[in-house]
């Protein structure tokens, strides 16, 4: 069993509160990814896990046991860093050995971890080389192997992906979900970039200044956020948000003239000040439909398959759609969008999402 | 976890609390006892000065008898004119070295490097006797000549590193902008280089204002002698009068402390910049 | 460095741009081949002549250097100097650097409380003149002040107290250690750098990998300053074999008793200058620089060429 079990963690440096009642579990075996803005405190959460930073309250629990007073080493994590942290001195056989010899464990048996990890890494040809020698990728990969030596409850990995070039950030990404599948390894990953979430996750925390605002598996989130702030931080491009008043019931008020009539939670009062969310590949372009928007196209990127229209609707917000293939719309044209209510998420002035 | 973290914590403060003070001791044992009457001095030498066996005779005898005041203008004057000639002269040859292609740049940033390691003093002999050829014997103009030729190989090392930080597009924006090599250097670079010529001043500064060696050698005497030459010469001759050696150690140590505290952070700052590496 | 720019693009003429780059070179290199060059290399020079009895010079080759090396009346001093100023260098080596490096290690610990006001203080002795602090300790260190026997006293050691200045066998080892006391914020300084520019991940993951804090310094951050260390090293050097200031405000010219404070800068000095006991001499004195510049050009050599290609520099 290496569960994560985090309860009411608190931590704040002086008058700042960094986390404010962090409630976590994680469960044996799974991908959980910490996602959110830098700043939000997502680091420092995870670092609270592996015992680098002390907290202020709440308490720590791993594989059954607080850990809060024990130091990192002692606490079955295993952690890969950022920049990979590895020691400059030392070749990629004795970065991976070097935990292991201060933990006093025998020379054959560290043998047998280094080479099996190296196996499954494919660092063998590299055992003798030392960290500059080597490239981003390869590192990265020496960074993962110093984890798996260690035999850790649970992985922590900080933004392991941050420093690589775009090309083999997806590649590491697809070896990192192997390397999950393979070791059944129980993973906390912090990073700021939704995309990463989505494909590694198992379960997903959105957090925002120091809080969790939502907590759940990645379509639940991109299908059903809790709020306006999981809702525009998970999906890409951005959901459209359009301000609006309950004129009457079920129906919008945007300004300007535009109005839509569209079935609306019940919660929603007349008078109400509310936003209305839509994902831009849930705009249907030029379809009739019962709850339509028209606009300008001010401009069109074309990315190939698809494309994204800026859309300037009458009471001068833009909203963005995606374009599937090359239809015949060009920049200026006036165009209808086509909404479904299904897709639509109704925000209420605080931001939470509003239910039926 | 915490006893442990707390322990050692208050170790690491006792340790660095013991060599502070071990640092400053001798430093204060001075200063207090420079403003105690003779009696005080020898019979309770640790304790700070009281209503009672508080004295200035010290300080009377050190500016009534002494140029001392004179002193202390020639060598604010000698190190004021090595700071300036040092960074005009330094950031110039810097800027040449590091922006204009030449043939003997490589070999001319070599040979002005060679200082760098080299200490000049090792050239004394030929030294004075060029300085005596040149009729400058006890002129402060000679202290200040030297100086600056001890002082122009670090200056230029440091500030051609970071000129070579300063973007070149800055210096191809003001090409064509249309201004002239000279109006760049001394318009443009000069005044991006306050930063790494701070560092450069505090490492010329104190090596400048503490010697003895060239002082001795150069402007031993005719009123031209630099504070730490003249306190020296004053030490030697009043070695017995305690009073006035610790008022003249004293009238040395306070105005660079004084300085220190409020330049140290600067000072700090430049040394650990990374200028020297 | 940035890639120079030639005269071709600024589209100048020849002598223009001779003339921008003399403007710009001329008056430091003037200044420093004048003043700091032309003497280094005109005592090499006078190194090789020799001083007549009628005050001529004449040229005598490496003469000069066989009389200070052999000659008895020249070349026990000089092996004396040369002895006392390696225990010199080997004090400020054995003491001054690890207790800076130690300051260095205790001032870079994470969170630690009143780190700039430690720093400070501890650099204050540094940025003294060695005459102040030569006279102050021989104040301190004075039997007619009584003030180091009345604090050993105070702790039980009265009995240790000697005029440690003022007796063969200890003067210079205590001339030493009190250069150590002025200067151990040089070595702190530096190596403080260098431990600051080790980044934090590097020390989270030896925590992570169950290092204790000696540990931590030990195997991974110990290993990453050596080339700090080896500029430490390689400035002593050069100091210590340049020093004169600190033994002659505090022992004289003589650098007594009995020329056991001697060391390559006071015996230049007074071979030079002359004092009570002889003449100057500007051939010997030449001479005795002359060795001092082999000397520590022997130093940053060796630093240079076997030193620091040995040293594995890391980049993070």
């Amino acid at each position: 069993m290496s569960e994560v079990k985090i309860e009411k963690l608190c931590k704040s440096y002086g008058p700042i509160d960094v986390l404010k009642d962090i409630d976590l579990t994680v469960e044996d075996g799974s991908f959980v990814v910490l996602v959110g803005p830098s700043g939000c405190g997502k680091s420092t959460l995870l670092r609270s896990i592996a015992g680098l930073e002390p907290v202020t309250s709440g308490t720590i629990n791993i594989g059954g046991k607080q850990v809060n007073d024990l130091p990192p080493a002692q606490r079955e994590i295993a952690m890969v860093f950022q920049s990979y942290a590895l020691y400059p001195h030392k070749n990629v056989y004795d970065n991976m050995a070097f935990g292991l010899k201060f933990a006093r464990t025998p020379k054959a048996e560290i043998d047998q971890r280094v080479s099996e990890a190296a196996r499954i890494l494919q660092l063998e040809p590299l055992l003798k080389r030392r960290p500059r020698e080597l490239s981003g990728g390869q590192r990265q990969r020496v960074a993962i192997g110093r984890a798996i030596v260690r035999k850790p409850q649970v992985f922590l990995f900080d933004e392991p992906l941050s420093n690589l070039d775009a090309a083999l950030r997806i590649n590491t990404r697809v070896e990192i979900a192997k390397l999950h599948r393979l070791l059944k390894a129980t993973i906390v990953y912090v990073t700021h970039d939704q995309v990463e979430a989505m494909t590694l996750a198992d379960k997903i925390v959105v957090m925002n200044a120091g809080r969790v605002e939502q907590t759940g598996r990645p379509l639940d989130l991109y299908y059903r956020p809790a709020n306006k702030f999981v809702a525009g931080f998970i999906g890409s491009p951005a959901m459209n948000f359009i301000d609006a008043t309950v004129a009457k019931k079920d129906y919008l008020e945007f300004g300007s003239g535009v109005n839509l009539s569209l079935p609306l939670p019940k919660s929603c009062k007349v008078g109400e000040r509310v936003t209305l969310g839509i994902r831009p590949e849930h705009i249907q372009f030029g379809a009739r439909a019962k709850i339509q928007l028209d606009g300008k196209i001010d401009i069109i990127e074309r990315l190939g398959e698809i494309g994204y229209a800026h859309v300037a609707l009458p009471n001068g917000q833009t909203i963005v759609a995606q374009v599937n293939g090359e239809p015949n719309v060009g920049n200026g044209q006036t165009v209808s969008l086509a909404l479904s209510s299904q897709q639509i998420h109704i925000f209420g002035e605080d931001g939470t999402t509003l239910t039926a | 976890m915490n006893v442990r973290k707390h322990a050692s914590a208050f170790a690491v403060h006792a340790v660095l609390l013991a060599y502070t003070a071990l640092a400053l001791a001798p430093i204060i044992l001075v200063i207090m006892n420079s403003f105690k009457e003779r009696k005080a001095i020898f019979g309770s030498p640790l304790k700070p000065p009281s209503p009672s066996t508080f004295s200035l005779i010290g300080y009377d005898k050190v500016f009534g008898d002494s140029s001392i005041a004179s002193y202390y203008i020639n060598s604010i004057t000698v190190t004021g004119g090595t700071i300036f000639f040092t960074l005009l002269f330094g950031s110039m040859a810097a800027w040449a070295l590091a922006e204009y292609k030449f043939r003997w740049n490589t070999l001319l940033a070599i040979f002005l490097s060679i200082g760098i390691m080299v200490p000049i003093r090792l050239g004394s002999v030929a030294l004075i006797q060029l300085i005596a050829q040149l009729n400058l014997i006890n002129t402060l103009t000679a202290l200040i000549l030297v100086y600056v030729a001890q002082n122009i190989p670090l200056a230029v090392f440091i500030l051609s590193e970071f000129i070579g930080q300063i973007p070149k597009d800055l210096r191809e924006a003001a090409r064509c902008d249309g201004l002239s090599e000279y109006n760049i250097f001394f318009h443009i670079i000069l005044p991006l280089l306050r930063p790494a010529m701070a560092t450069v001043a505090v490492f010329t500064m104190i090596p400048v204002w503490n010697d003895l060696w060239f002082p001795l050698l150069l402007a031993p005497a005719g009123g031209k002698q630099t504070i730490t030459l003249g306190i020296q010469q004053f030490l030697g001759q009043y070695i017995t009068d305690w009073n006035s050696v610790l008022s003249a150690l004293s009238t040395a140590i306070i105005p660079v402390l004084i300085l220190y505290v409020i330049f140290s952070r600067q000072l700090i700052r430049g040394l650990t910049s990374g200028a020297v590496k | 460095m940035a890639k120079e720019t030639d005269a071709s693009l600024m589209g100048m003429s020849r002598a223009n741009y001779m003339r921008l780059l003399a403007f710009f070179l001329a008056p430091a290199v003037i200044v420093y081949s004048v003043f700091s060059i032309y003497p280094l290399l005109a005592t090499i020079f006078n190194s090789l002549y020799l001083r007549q009895t009628d005050g001529s010079y004449i040229f005598n080759g490496v003469g000069n250097f066989g009389t200070l090396l052999t000659d008895t009346t020249w070349s026990v001093s000089f092996w004396n100097a040369m002895k006392n100023n390696f225990i010199f260098f080997l004090i400020h080596m054995c003491v001054q650097n690890p207790i800076g490096i130690a300051l260095a290690a205790l001032l870079s610990l994470p969170q630690l409380k009143f780190r700039a006001a430690y720093r400070t203080l501890i650099f204050m002795p540094t940025m003294l003149s060695v005459v102040i602090i030569g006279f102050t300790w021989q104040l301190i260190l004075s039997p007619l002040w009584g003030i180091s026997k009345m604090l050993l006293q105070s702790v039980g050691l009265g009995a240790l107290f000697a005029p440690w200045l003022g007796q063969e066998s200890t003067a210079l080892i205590t001339v030493s250690l009190i250069s150590v006391w002025q200067f151990v914020g040089i070595p702190m300084i530096l190596i403080y750098t260098a431990l600051l520019a080790i980044p934090d991940e590097l020390v989270d993951a030896a925590t992570v990998d169950g290092l204790n804090q000696f540990q931590t310094f030990f195997f991974v951050k110990l290993p990453l300053i050596i080339p700090a260390i080896g500029l430490v090293s390689v400035l002593t050097f050069v100091n210590n074999f340049n020093a004169f200031d600190l033994i002659y405000a505090m022992k004289g010219a003589l650098a007594g008793p009995n020329y056991s404070s001697d060391i390559m800068g006071t015996l230049f000095y007074r071979t030079f200058f002359g004092n009570q006991l002889q003449l100057g001499d500007a051939s010997m004195g030449s001479t005795i620089a002359t060795m001092m510049f082999l000397i520590i050009l022997v130093g940053v050599m060796v630093y240079l060429f076997v030193i620091q290609r040995r040293i594995q520099r890391y980049s993070f």
